[in-house]
């Protein structure tokens, strides 16, 4: 990404744009439209909508926990990719432009259930189909300390460690907005962190549920995945990994 | 809303056994996929250099086709070209119309659908490759 000149002026006016939907009142979604005044470039789309939430409409609805890029709660569509909030920043957003246009929805095939927030229980469902725990029957070392494992070992799945269940991957799929039995590539990713680990033992079991019909075979390797992951991590090449795993029994 | 039927009572190795015993049609779907595709660029670029570069288009004659189906080398490599991209055309269109068709029994229809009429096209074109006679003209 480009680097966003650094400027601490609140000089900049927003015309923020934000899906609203609230099943106990409105028959069908609507936008609702803020103007806000005195932005800094620096602020966060999370800042934007904490603004609107604690001075303009109190009852706009959101999920944040940490506001600092950790947690995952507050992915959302930002102007029409998926993002977290609390990391994209009003600079990256106006690219020199001012005031800037900036449009929010809830993510994209996942029931809505109120503005922002979207039901994640059939998310959390294909993430529990894969058995995301360590499996290992054998008992600890003599020693009684850790089971070890060397840097290659352990450099094999470094980049699936890195996934914070933000959803931004599985809710940018169209294989996944066309066909929700598809576990997505959230589930897989987190398949790929146990099956590539030396010291699990549950590998067989995983890429037998991965080679199931709505497993990796669902992907059609368009990459949105990689491109929305606000963690960096090369999706859509964990997911080839896994796929050349089940074709060749190589793990 | 997976297709995970199993309980964690269930002992690992019976699981194991039961997913496995699945026809793993999705897996070698798309083995096959990659493997015509990978032939049907050699094939497919092949084709479009002797019809359309090196040759002009206006020149393709059925005297053009029968002098090129003298030899059976010419015929063999129609022939791969007509089964890569017959099946891997139909194949690819059976996974694109299973995103979006979620009822059991429509996919079943579908695939036998497309498998039919893959079959027919095949054969129907592979007889005319092979009986065609270049000795008229």
């Amino acid at each position: 990404m480009s680097k966003i000149p650094v400027s601490s002026a609140r000089d900049y006016t927003v015309e923020l744009r934000v899906r609203r939907f609230n099943p106990e009142k409105d028959s069908a979604p609507w936008w609702g439209e803020y103007t806000l005044e005195g932005v800094s470039p620096n602020d966060t789309v999370l800042d934007l909508l904490h603004r609107v939430k604690w001075t303009m409409d109190g009852t706009l609805s959101l999920r944040r926990s940490c506001a600092h890029g950790v947690c995952g709660s507050d992915n959302m569509k930002i102007n029409g990719a998926n993002a977290l909030a609390c990391k994209m920043l009003v600079a990256r957003l106006a690219n020199g432009k001012n005031p800037v246009s900036i449009q929010v929805e809830p993510m994209a095939g996942l029931p809505v259930l109120k503005d922002l927030i979207v039901d994640m229980e059939p998310f959390f469902e294909h993430y529990r189909s894969v058995l995301p725990y360590f499996i290992n029957d054998e008992p600890p070392p003599a020693d009684g300390r850790e089971r070890l494992q060397s840097p290659e070992d352990r450099e094999k799945f470094d980049d699936t460690t890195k996934c914070i269940l933000c959803a931004a991957c599985t809710t940018s799929c169209p294989s996944f907005w066309a066909d929700d039995r598809y576990v997505g590539p959230a589930a897989i990713v987190q398949a790929h962190r146990f099956i590539y680990d030396s010291r699990d033992q549950g590998y067989e079991e995983r890429l037998s549920i991965m080679a199931e019909q709505f497993g990796v075979w669902k992907c059609r390797t368009i990459f949105n995945c990689t491109n929305a992951c606000p963690r960096d991590i090369e999706v859509t090449k964990a997911i080839a990994e896994v796929k050349m795993s089940i074709t060749t029994g190589k793990v | 809303m997976t297709t995970i039927t199993g309980t964690p009572s269930e002992g690992v190795t019976t699981r194991i056994a039961r997913l496995q015993a699945r026809t793993p049609l999705e897996r070698y779907g798309y083995l096959f996929m990659r493997l015509s595709g990978v032939a049907l660029i050699v094939l497919a670029i092949g084709h479009m250099m002797i019809q359309h570069v090196l040759n002009d288009v206006h020149s393709l004659t059925l005297e053009f086709v029968r002098q090129q189906w003298t030899s059976w080398g010419w015929r063999t490599y129609d022939l791969f070209l007509l089964i890569f991209a017959i099946s891997h055309g139909f194949n690819g269109l059976r996974v694109v119309l299973e995103d979006y068709i979620h009822n059991p029994r429509t996919v079943r229809f579908v695939r036998w659908f497309l498998l039919i009429f893959t079959i027919i096209t095949i054969v129907w074109s592979a007889v005319a490759i092979a009986t065609f006679d270049a000795s008229i003209g």
